[in-house]
């Protein structure tokens, strides 16, 4: 994996993907005619909700591994996915209130898009003071796995809510029907962005597995030396 | 003149990454740190102890 992909190359593919995404949002992509420029928030807070998501749908898949097979990189990976899929869901709920603001006239409404984002959100700190609070392992493993699988829910009904209800916030504008549709520049910025995004979410992904990696062998040695200690 | 709420947004995203990497990399040196000094313990008694066995 490391011969193959360096992480300094994922590196010089996200900041360039990143560059090119601001420039397509800033210079590429036209004015919204009703918003203005305050729409160009849409190619940031969608790209991390949908990438908010995706971890969400990760840890889902490495919890069941866990749960079913007792893999200890599935762990890590549904932990270390947890931390950096909480910072893409706490960038999706300070960017949509300062886009509501502007455009709706309030900071927050509790319709069911909102509110199933912000429980998406209380998933990932659900998850992580499980992770950090309890002092068995092994315990916090089972359990935050089970929170896992049972959270992925609300990723479908979240992602399903404005296709089900109306609600205060905009319908789908990508498969959401006839009625649906971007103009093609704001559709080519929404998935540079996206792309930039997921680029930028694996990155750290690896960067947080590796520490997590790097605590299991301080596990590893901390025990060899306790052994040591004992049979002295 | 940017809008202040698109400002705002943008900052605030950057924000929120960069002080997540600044995070990770505090932990990696740290982690990295206590490593490299349980190795080193990790290894001088076992380096003592082969000294000790091959002297005749």
């Amino acid at each position: 994996m490391k011969k193959k992909f360096p992480i300094s190359v994922h590196l010089a593919l996200t900041l360039a993907a990143l560059f090119v995404a601001l420039y397509m949002i800033f210079l590429y992509a036209p004015e919204e005619m009703t918003m203005g420029e305050v729409q160009r928030i849409f190619y940031i807070h969608v790209p991390a909700a949908w990438t908010a998501l995706l971890g969400f749908i990760i840890i889902f898949v490495s919890s069941i591994v866990y749960l079913w097979k007792r893999s200890q990189f599935a762990d890590e990976l549904a932990s270390s996915t947890a931390e950096v899929g909480f910072i893409f869901c706490t960038s999706v709920l300070v960017t949509g209130p300062l886009w509501a603001k502007p455009a709706w006239g309030i900071w927050w409404t509790w319709d069911a898009r909102l509110t199933l984002t912000f429980l998406l959100w209380l998933l990932y700190v659900a998850y992580l003071m499980l992770r950090n609070y309890l002092i068995n392992p092994a315990r916090a493993a089972n359990l935050c796995a089970v929170v896992g699988v049972i959270g992925f829910v609300d990723v479908i009904i979240d992602y399903m809510a404005i296709r089900w209800w109306r609600t205060q916030h905009p319908q789908p504008v990508i498969g959401g029907g006839p009625n649906s549709g971007l103009d093609p520049r704001m559709l080519a910025t929404l998935l540079v962005s996206w792309v930039a995004f997921v680029f930028l979410f694996f990155l750290l992904l690896r960067v947080r597995l590796g520490l997590a990696q790097m605590r299991r062998e301080l596990g590893d040695i901390r025990h060899i030396l306790a052994f040591r200690a004992s049979e002295d | 003149m940017v809008n202040k709420y698109l400002f705002l947004a943008y900052a605030f995203t950057w924000l929120i990454f960069i002080l997540y990497v600044w995070n990770l990399s505090r932990r990696q040196a740290r982690l990295r740190k206590e490593l490299e000094d349980l190795k080193r313990k990790i290894s001088e008694p076992f380096s003592a102890s082969t000294s000790r066995e091959s002297k005749p």
